[in-house]
């Protein structure tokens, strides 16, 4: 039916004839040559590369792997058999050499994968995220009926367009850089996955049809019936998005369990289970909800350079609402994602117990230090910009003296959290301590302590956001809910956080097969706190005043440096884990099944890692000032036409 | 004097880590001062100065109570003595902090290492191999003789060991002060006696050279007493360590299901 | 103009603000946390003919702490899984144990079973949560990320039966043409004996006993021309080959009725090399 109805509304667009009709079909037309043509780099222009690679392997005898040639006859006679059906031969891994890895002169194999995959992921997750929130404020805006908010999501699209093609440019450059550089890898993959890169690849081609037409006919389809079907075009969008991301995610979960092959390693045709791996959906969660925190913090890091260098107040104020919106977005964000992050963690030790203790207590141990600086980084800067709200409500006053204790509880939590379990110390503190175990900061080296702390963090920020919800508001309704809610709330704050630190402490003298299951009440109950408190301030505010305007706007530039704090560490995160997840294979290509044997095949420092880190994300920002950039040109130019 | 506040916050917050974690920890620990390494410390105190910093400049009024005097420290004229106090004091501070990073220290490096390394299957002494697993100290089944070979353990230990392990077995005898990492306690139960007698026999005869690669470089000063003592005096000896601290050395499982 | 110039400074504050907080993270990734070498991709090791049985007993020594990653569950810290001093003494019990659920009729061929198949026996308290100890969290050693092939395993094995106090049992490797190409570098070391006839020569048996094959020999050790259809009902549960080896490395093990020990010497498991020790194997139980 839309579907029907949206194509009879383009074709009355494009009949009319009229001058802007006819330049936004032009648009649109020359617009889709671009990602049509970018969609080619990333395979049409690979496969040739392939065959060719194809061509030079089979010389080398790497198919000539001994299952796959006693197979290749049985396969022979099934073709003959089933003419028309497909027939895919049994896929051994290859067994490589150092030579089978090109060496390109000034290239360094393994760190050019490595940039180019980083910054396609830094694009994609971007331009992936921006169109969910996007549609969310379009929704949000039919429905509150607020104009302000289709605009902003207009202006958020518009700063993510340059994203798309950027992050459609360094796919191909991936794909191409892989084909180059690990031939017989992409050989073996596109054996597996073959048939599935063909529809990832058409599947660009939908993802830009919507995405040009939901731009492009953003102010054309503003309302009525028009709107509904610029919605629709909008969630098309996004499952086109949805689904690249998981088809990508397909083969990065495959390489690190992979599934559908027998015991020997063999591939036997079954494309499916190659893909529903038992990492797929994990890193699928993590990475979908990952995205909307980057995506929200990336934008925001946008408003508050908008902001800072506004001219006038009412610009001021919009870039304000606008940064504080995609905050909130990635918030919204941030706050499951240790959740999805431990999911992950789980089923890693569950496929497979030895990579999950070489990232969580072998070589890796001391980048989950790391790792949780950084996120004390991003908590703590999160909650300082949330504090900072608060100077946008006249009614704040009332609520200023619990930032204090929040901020010592924070800060407590997150000391227990990076406690390491490992000491490094001298021989002199050893002495002192009287041995390598540390009798109280031990115990919160371990997951029992580090759960509680992960929760205490994540509700507490959850109380700041709160806060700042309520700053401006005060109830006048006089039923039990308008009196007493509040303390309702208070006292379901102090039972969740009293029994998520009981059950920290009761875990502790449990063994550690145990102690696992015991973070999931510790969770649930973060999840009552949160959800409830939230549904109560509904109904406790169902009848409220505002205690004087909200002065948007009115906000130091130091909270803007939160923001922009909040953005790099996220990006920073991204880049980092990204090393991690890829590290754990170690000498893999596809854990336990394809060997890398190439000279890069060792793990990386973390320092260097992260040196590297740096550098992509270097890169990336000046990208994103390019990409942030282009909007603002279009609009220069737009305004001195006018003049 | 709005920014004196975050200050000694801080400063509370760092004594109940340089003390109250300390004292918390001796409870469980006694006699020892469990001190949080330099390492960590660092890391605390830097997320506790940023979380200060961070609570206190949230408001308009926080952030100038804050900065405010330190802008006018340094922009008022009529202050320029104090600027210049300062001005020293920071300079000061700075060259402390860049000497101690720099003075010569005669610690040893930090490092991460069990304190007790896993054995290897088997040892070399006295030019045979001693399967670890299975040795068993040869004099404990001599019933009869055991009052006379604990005494002759005894004379080998104050003839030698006695100068680091002390008179009381307490790891205090003369030098232990030298020692870095001090000589082992023996009546503390976090050492032999979590131990059967052929680990201590072959730390004993192999000594500090002997410890397996993993977890090098050992910091330890004990000696390879198998050059120097015979097989019977350290086994002797052996017992007697146990028999004066009073700790019954370890059985494995291995060794007990094979009474 | 002002305003592209007030644009320009802020984006330059905020660019050198980043980067210094970037910085600051590679900072601590470089100086906050001791610096941990991740460890180079294992090399194949390559246990050949040549080696005698304590250099196999190394290699599995080796494989254990190594290759195999045995330890990153089997040791004391964290308990995840049983603590493996002396497993070759344990593993008869288990075998009559009622939980056990495989096929092996010895210590040996239960360790191996362990290793291949980890749920036919799991230790109490050991196994995957909720199964009620009836599945092993332990991969398949011979599959996957380890994949140790058998000859690896059997010197696994021997690592245990040796560091255990038993004696080593474990099935021989062949290979022994790739020897001379991989021993260059040995070139020192005496050239291992091509028949049986010469083994038993170079190691001095004929001193002692009488060997197949070769007319003189002692009568200080047992006969050994008819040992073939006696070395398989010797021992109760030990086959002919592997009671011949125990034998040779562990004289002591069994002495035959009429015979004293510590007559034989015990150090030929550091001399005879494992193709010399086939050879002498299949020579006594009369294979060719």
């Amino acid at each position: 039916m839309k579907v029907r109805f949206m194509f009879s509304h383009l074709k009355k667009m494009l009949s009319q004839r009229s001058p802007s009709a006819y330049r936004f079909g032009v648009a649109l037309a020359s617009l889709l040559v671009i990602p049509a043509a970018l969609s080619f780099n990333s395979l049409e222009i690979s496969q040739p590369v392939l065959k060719a690679a194809a061509e030079a392997v089979s010389v080398q005898k790497v198919w000539a792997n001994e299952a796959a040639a006693a197979a290749a006859p049985a396969a022979e006679a099934k073709k003959d058999e089933k003419k028309g059906t497909e027939v895919w031969a049994p896929l051994a891994p290859p067994k490589l050499e150092a030579k089978d890895y090109p060496v390109v002169k000034g290239f360094n194999s393994r760190i050019t994968v490595w940039f180019i995959a980083q910054l396609h992921l830094f694009f994609g997750a971007f331009v992936l995220a921006v169109p969910i929130f996007v549609w969310l404020i379009e929704l949000t805006g039919v429905i509150t009926k607020d104009e302000r908010y289709d605009h902003m999501a207009h202006e958020f699209m518009k700063v993510a367009m340059t994203g798309f093609s950027l992050a459609a440019s360094f796919g191909g450059l991936l794909s191409i850089a892989l084909v180059v550089f690990y031939p017989q890898f992409m050989l073996y993959m596109t054996g597996i996955f073959g048939k599935v890169m063909i529809f990832y690849a058409l599947a660009f081609f939908a993802e830009s049809f919507f995405l040009y037409t939901y731009y492009y006919g953003w102010d054309k389809m503003s309302d009525g019936k028009a709107k509904t079907i610029h919605l629709s075009l909008g969630l098309g969008l996004n499952l086109a998005g949805v689904f690249l991301m998981m088809v990508s995610n397909s083969w990065a979960s495959f390489m690190m369990a992979p599934s559908g092959l027998d015991d020997a390693g063999v591939f036997k045709g079954d494309v499916w289970a190659a893909i529903n791996g038992h990492l797929w959906n994990p890193v699928n969660i993590h990475r979908f909800v990952a995205n909307i925190a980057y995506g929200g913090s990336l934008t925001a890091a946008y408003a508050g350079y908008k902001f800072l260098t506004a001219k006038t107040a009412q610009e001021k104020a919009h870039y304000d609402w606008m940064g504080y919106t995609s905050f909130f977005i990635a918030i919204i964000g941030l706050l499951p994602l240790p959740f999805a992050g431990y999911w992950l963690t789980k089923e890693i030790y569950d496929y497979s117990q030895q990579m999950g203790i070489t990232l969580m207590g072998g070589a890796f141990a001391w980048l989950f230090i790391l790792q949780a600086v950084l996120i004390g980084t991003i908590f703590l800067s999160a909650n300082y910009y949330l504090w900072c709200c608060l100077a946008r409500s006249p009614g704040a006053k009332r609520y200023t003296f619990m930032i204090k204790p929040i901020a010592i509880v924070i800060v407590t939590a997150f000391l227990a959290w990076f406690t390491p379990h490992t000491l490094v110390m001298t021989s002199k503190e050893v002495t002192q301590i009287g041995g390598a175990h540390h009798p109280l900061l031990g115990k919160f080296g371990v997951m029992a302590a580090k759960n509680t702390a992960v929760n205490f963090l994540i509700v507490l920020t959850f109380l700041s956001f709160q806060i700042y919800q309520r700053s401006n508001k005060r109830a006048v309704g006089d039923d039990f809910w308008a009196t007493n809610g509040t303390s309702v709330q208070i006292g379901l704050y102090v039972a969740g956080l009293a029994n998520i630190l009981s059950l920290g402490i009761y875990s502790y003298y449990l063994p550690a097969s145990v102690r696992i299951g015991l973070s999931v009440p510790q969770v649930t109950t973060t999840l009552i706190v949160i959800v409830t408190s939230f549904i109560l301030d509904g109904k406790i505010f169902k009848k409220s005043e505002e205690m004087g305007e909200t002065q948007w706007g009115n906000m130091p530039v130091r909270s803007q440096y939160a923001l922009f704090t909040l953005t790099i560490g996220f990006t920073w995160l991204m880049g980092l884990m990204g090393y991690v997840r890829s590290a754990i294979r170690q000498h893999w290509h596809v854990y336990t099944v394809f060997r890398d044997n190439s000279p890069d095949a060792f793990t990386p420092t973390l320092p260097y890692a992260a040196s590297v880190v740096t550098v992509i994300v270097c890169v990336f920002i000046a990208l994103v000032l390019f990409m942030f950039w282009m909007p603002m040109l279009a609009a220069k130019k737009g305004s001195s036409g006018e003049h | 004097m709005h920014f004196l506040k975050p200050i000694i916050g801080v400063l509370v917050a760092y004594l109940l880590i340089k003390i109250g974690v300390p004292f918390l920890g001796s409870l469980s620990h006694p006699g020892t001062w469990p001190v949080v390494p330099t390492a960590v410390m660092k890391m605390y105190l830097f997320f506790i100065i940023a979380g200060a910093f961070v609570a206190s400049t949230f408001s308009e009024e926080g952030y100038n109570g804050l900065i405010g005097p330190i802008v006018d420290l340094y922009g008022n004229p009529a202050k320029a003595k104090l600027r210049l106090g300062a001005v020293a004091a920071v300079s000061l501070l700075g060259t402390w902090v860049a000497y101690q990073y720099v003075k010569p220290s005669f610690d040893a490096p930090v490092e991460l290492r069990s304190v007790h390394p896993a054995p290897p299957s088997s040892a070399n002494m006295w030019g045979k191999s001693f399967e670890l697993q299975t040795l068993k100290n040869p004099f404990r089944e001599d019933k009869a003789n055991f009052a006379k070979n604990v005494e002759e353990g005894g004379i080998v230990y104050y003839k030698n060991c006695f100068y680091c392990h002390g008179d009381k077995q307490d790891g205090k005898g003369h030098f232990y002060s030298a020692f870095n990492p001090i000589p082992a306690n023996f009546v503390d139960v976090g050492t032999i006696a979590m131990l059967t007698e052929s680990f201590v026999f072959w730390r004993v005869g192999t000594g500090g050279p002997g410890l397996p690669s993993e977890g090098a470089p050992w910091a330890t000063a004990m000696p390879v007493w198998h050059t120097m003592l015979s097989e019977e005096e350290v086994w002797k000896a052996v017992m007697f360590i146990y028999e004066q601290s009073g700790v019954q050395p370890r059985v494995t499982a291995t060794v007990a299901e094979k009474k | 103009m002002e305003a592209t110039k007030k644009g320009n400074s802020e984006l330059g504050k905020i660019l050198g603000y980043s980067l210094f907080i970037m910085l600051a993270f590679v900072g601590f990734a470089k100086f906050g946390i001791p610096l941990v070498i991740p460890e180079l991709p294992p090399v194949e090791e390559k246990i050949t003919g040549a080696m005698t049985q304590d250099q196999m007993v190394a290699m599995g020594d080796k494989i254990f702490h190594g290759k195999g990653t045995c330890t990153l569950c089997h040791s004391p810290v964290g308990g995840r899984a049983p603590l493996l001093d002396g497993v070759a003494t344990r593993a008869p019990e288990r075998i009559k144990d009622p939980r056990y659920k495989g096929k092996a009729k010895t210590g040996e061929e239960y360790i191996r079973e362990s290793m291949k198949e980890p749920s036919t026996y799991v230790v109490a308290g050991f196994g995957k949560p909720g199964t009620n100890d009836t599945v092993s969290p332990m991969p398949q050693i011979d599959k996957g990320a380890i994949g140790l092939n058998d000859v690896e395993i059997n010197a696994v094995i021997a690592y245990f039966q040796k560091s255990s106090g038993l004696p080593v049992t474990v099935p021989l490797p062949t290979g022994a043409a790739a020897a001379p190409a991989a021993g260059g570098a040995e070139a020192a070391a005496p050239k291992p004996a091509a028949t049986a006839e010469e083994a038993f020569n170079k190691y001095g048996c004929v001193t002692c006993h009488k060997v197949p094959g070769i007319a003189e020999g002692g009568d200080m050790g047992p006969d050994l021309t008819k040992l073939a259809s006696a070395a398989g009902s010797r021992k109760p549960g030990m086959s002919g080959e592997m009671y011949i080896i125990e034998s040779i490395s562990t004289p002591n093990a069994y002495v035959v009725k009429g015979f004293d020990p510590d007559i034989m010497p015990g150090d030929f498991a550091e001399k005879v090399t494992m193709s010399e020790m086939n050879l002498i194997v299949k020579a006594l139980l009369g294979k060719k």
